[in-house]
């Protein structure tokens, strides 16, 4: 393989690693739980700038040539970690806000004008984070550790790959362990009708801010592993048809479960809007990505209607046969009803 | 003071832009429940349609927006007859419906891109002179965007109000299955919501192209968020409350720039939206939209 | 939780409160005074003031529009009244809201739209079980060893449930598979597994064919044997006679009579409020 074919395939690879994460967390949300997070971008956001400005250093650095504010040099994986909590208080912010007091419509459309509130903001107010001109330079980690920068050795690419792929694996683990468990099975009831959620007792609204502050954890950091492989990240990074990449590939892999999930990210983030850099570029530059959008949209209405379930589908929870000592289940000695013992 | 009237001046345009828009989206939400959010990408596509006949046809612009208009109509009917109602019929989600929108939105305003590119254009007319009325300047465009607002308002009353159409439009609205047991063919009404919602997102496509003086794929999709606030400030599938918000957001966007930075404007229009639906969950004329259980 | 426990019959509970007494000496579980709640002007229930007497079902009947599943709403917390209070094993709980209510042995089931479609059976049953520790983000995180006994001590139990009304062999089905009688066993016995110290039942016998029906009547009966309190609503009589002691009438948002079905069947007033209903 030449260094120029690896060059793509690990940008490939990181890419869709990345988006991996953040589709996952987006699932939690409106796979698992009916969160119609519109507005999920800003998760990745706040944890790319978080990491950004965490890694960058002062401001003065560089010769001055771009502006933000709170800048410090920590060593990685501070940074990360940052992003990840700065991630879950934005979480707790947004559905506190949101769901606590909104019917699900207006929610979606509130999460949504919150990501464009932070996009024009930040677009218009140069001191805070450059403005729409963005961060650059921001610096690669671990680049002593290997000897060579993301531009320099391969290696390195390689070792950011295998970075990511932990990363992955432990967000995998984190998403199943949490779907597995009754807090899943709690997830999915407010998922499917709130109200009777709540007629058992299953706090809805603390379920509903719990994969908010998990989702945008985790959306933050895949943001903050996006801007450190790529070294820049502006308000054009984030914009509000990003989210519904995710959506796609959550509609093509199968909502509701994980493995489904992953196959997504790698189908539509991955291979349809990364993978195309392996191709001889067609027609005028903005060819290719206007066709890819197109592409998406239609791969979301086919999915829609053909297979609305996804290429992997939920899986059907079943539970293996198990029996207490001496037959109990079947004697019917098990105390159905629980009554408090009468007085004698 | 001078700055503020004419900021007022600007913000009565963009307030009728709005309305135009606002009107249309949320009268094709109250008739068939369904948010468009594919009716930004049909405003874009209107002001390049328009384009094509005015610059490369050598059409008068008054023709082509009447053309591209009818034409936005009559795509919008087709879209919910190939789209929207299949899935409908299907008993697909509220939030299903978003997405599906949204993927219609994508498919429709990268097309654009993809056959006109992402250049500005602008469209060929002469400037024509300004009007002064009292201490506020109007171009010759931004006189014709009041007016046609205007007009449009008041047609879209009138239909309301007086015709059989427009009676049996707000009683779909009120109760679809109910409507349809007393003889209404809501399939028809349906149809006549998608064109007339499809037709304003044309007239304010162009004319949006109009007063913008250059636009380009995305002119839609940018104002397409400011149109759904101002929609939801006056409370979802409310004609007249879509009308008051346009004035509001209108208007609140370009005063808030005499104070901040205008690069803020639309942050302010979105506060003003955050802060209305926290304080009053239904906008500020409730009805229809409050009783209908859209989460189904 | 553990195993043994549930065997043993009777689940331990952290709950410790004391039913009321009334003059009469029976224990009361739940008690209104003087509930009120309007929509918009249209009165739904005026002035009600019941008891529920522990280990009784209490029929509620009336008209349509009598107020009859407001007040069932408003009992479980999903309406809150306009005035008046209610109190649950000697405890005010006007203004708490369904998740408090439930978790205090306070449940209901639902007259339409009480289905969790997308989970199977045995997981509705479980779902519904109180103080589960894998509930919290933490045990998830830790892994199964924090919650599998209390997991598997579940199925057991919800098992035990499924076979005692003939379910078992659908634990596997998602509920939106199932048959409108079948639905409503799933959520009677999704209740049961709550623990509830008085289950509310909003017309559980609507849209169930006449076999089944009559199943589920038996259950609830067996249910009022094994100590549960409840309270039913009904505009089939036949059942409500079958079952209930006492009933209540509702017409028009107030209460017209209470008693037994056979002493406010022949009130002048009930009579009217039918026929005029």
């Amino acid at each position: 393989m030449s260094n120029s074919d690896i060059y793509l395939l690990t940008t490939l690879l990181v890419y869709t690693g990345v988006a991996m994460i953040a589709s996952w967390g987006l699932d939690l949300q409106i796979g698992e739980t009916n969160v119609l997070n519109f507005g999920f971008i800003l998760f990745e956001a706040i944890g790319a700038y978080v990491t950004a400005i965490l890694s960058l250093g002062p401001d003065t650095a560089n010769g001055g040539v771009q502006q933000y504010v709170f800048g410090a040099a920590l060593p990685f994986p501070v940074p990360w970690l940052v992003a990840t909590a700065a991630g879950a208080v934005l979480g707790l912010f947004m559905g506190l806000l949101t769901l606590r007091r909104l019917r699900g419509d207006y929610e979606a459309v509130v999460m949504l004008v919150m990501a464009l509130v932070a996009f024009y903001a930040v677009s218009a107010d140069t001191s805070l984070l450059n403005g729409s001109e963005g961060l650059s330079l921001i610096p690669a980690p671990f680049q002593g550790l290997v000897g060579g920068g993301p531009n320099t050795s391969m290696t390195y690419r390689w070792v950011y790959v295998a970075v990511v792929a932990f990363v992955c694996l432990l967000a995998f683990f984190v998403v199943r362990r949490i779907t597995s468990a009754p807090l899943g099975r709690a997830l999915r009831a407010v998922r499917e009708n709130d109200a009777v959620a709540m007629s058992l007792g299953k706090d809805a609204v603390r379920l509903r801010i719990l994969v908010q502050v998990v989702g945008g954890a985790l959306g933050a950091l895949a943001g903050a592993m996006l801007v450190q492989w790529v070294g820049a990240w502006a308000p054009g990074s984030w914009t509000y048809p990003e989210t519904f990449t995710l959506f796609a590939a959550i509609i093509v892999g199968g909502r509701a479960n994980a493995s489904g999930v992953a196959l997504g990210a790698i189908i539509v983030p991955g291979i349809i809007l990364e993978g195309v850099i392996f191709l001889p570029s067609i027609g005028p530059s903005y060819l290719t990505p206007a066709l890819q959008w197109v592409l998406i949209g239609v791969l979301i209405i086919g999915f829609m209607w053909f297979r609305p379930q996804g290429i992997i589908p939920e899986r059907r929870r079943r539970f293996p046969a198990l029996a207490l000592p001496g037959g109990v289940e079947q004697s019917g000695a098990i105390q159905l009803v629980d009554v408090e013992p009468r007085r004698s | 003071m001078s700055q503020f009237i004419a900021a007022t001046g600007f913000g009565i345009v963009n307030a009728g832009i709005f309305a135009l828009a606002a009107v249309g989206f949320t009268l094709q939400f109250s008739v068939t429940n369904v948010l468009n959010i594919g009716f930004g990408a049909i405003m874009s596509l209107a002001a390049f349609v328009a384009y094509d006949l005015n610059v490369v046809v050598g059409a008068n612009i008054w023709l082509a927006l009447a053309i591209a208009a009818v034409a936005s109509g009559v795509l919008s009917v087709l879209i919910n007859r190939g789209i929207i109602q299949p899935f409908l019929k299907r008993g697909t989600s509220f939030f299903g419906m978003v997405v599906i929108t949204i993927a219609l939105d994508l498919i429709v305003e990268y097309a654009v891109e993809a056959i006109w590119g992402p250049t500005f254009l602008h469209y060929n007319v002469a400037a024509g002179t300004p009007v002064t009325l009292g201490s506020l300047t109007f171009t010759h465009f931004q006189l014709v965007a009041i007016g046609i607002s205007v007009v449009g308002m008041i047609g879209i009353h009138l239909l309301l109000k007086r015709t059989k159409l427009g009676k049996a439009m707000r009683a779909t609205s009120c109760d679809a299955r109910l409507s349809k047991v007393c003889g209404i063919r809501t399939s028809r009404i349906h149809d006549a919501g998608w064109f007339l919602s499809g037709t304003l997102a044309g007239v304010a496509g162009v004319i949006l192209g109009l007063t913008l003086g250059t636009f380009s794929f995305t002119v839609g999709d940018q104002y397409l968020i400011v149109i759904i606030a101002a929609t939801m400030l006056g409370g979802i599938g409310q004609a007249y409350g879509a009308m008051l918000g346009a004035v509001v957001i209108g208007l609140v966007t370009q005063w808030s720039s005499l104070v901040i930075s205008g690069g803020y404007s639309e942050v302010v229009a979105f506060v003003i939206l955050i802060a209305v639906l926290l304080v009053r969950p239904t906008g500020i004329i409730s009805g229809v939209a409050a009783d209908r259980n859209m989460a189904a | 939780m553990s195993a043994d426990t549930v065997a043993g019959g009777m689940p331990e509970t952290s709950r410790s409160h004391m039913a009321v007494a009334t003059e009469e000496g029976t224990s009361c579980i739940l008690e209104t005074r003087g509930v009120r709640k309007s929509f918009g002007g249209v009165v739904a229930v005026e002035d009600v003031s019941i008891t529920v007497p522990a280990g009784h079902i209490v029929g509620l009947i009336g008209p349509n529009g009598a107020g009859k599943s407001t007040l069932l709403s408003i009992l479980a917390g999903a309406q809150v009244p306009d005035a008046g209070s209610i109190w649950f094993l000697g405890e005010e709980i006007s203004r708490q809201n369904p998740v408090k209510r439930a978790r205090k042995g306070l449940t209901r089931t639902f007259q339409l739209s009480g289905d969790l479609p997308r989970l199977t059976v045995l997981e509705n049953l479980l779902l519904a079980a109180p103080d589960q520790s894998g509930e919290h983000l933490w045990a998830a995180l830790v892994g199964k060893r924090l919650w599998k006994r209390q997991e598997e001590a579940l199925v057991i139990r919800a098992r035990a449930l499924l076979n005692r009304f003939d379910m078992r062999k659908h634990e596997d089905a998602y509920v939106n598979e199932l048959s409108g009688g079948q639905r409503r066993l799933v959520e009677i016995m999704r209740s049961l597994m709550a623990n509830p110290r008085l289950l509310l039942l909003d017309e559980p016998f609507a849209g169930v064919n006449p076999s089944l029906s009559r199943r589920i009547e038996s259950h609830l009966i067996d249910l009022r044997a094994d100590g549960l309190t409840m309270v039913l609503v009904e505009h089939e009589l036949g059942v409500v006679e079958r079952c209930c002691d006492p009933v209540v009438v509702m017409a028009m948002g107030h209460v017209i009579a209470e008693g037994t079905m056979g002493d406010v069947r022949t009130r002048g007033e009930v009579l009217d409020a039918y026929l005029a209903g």
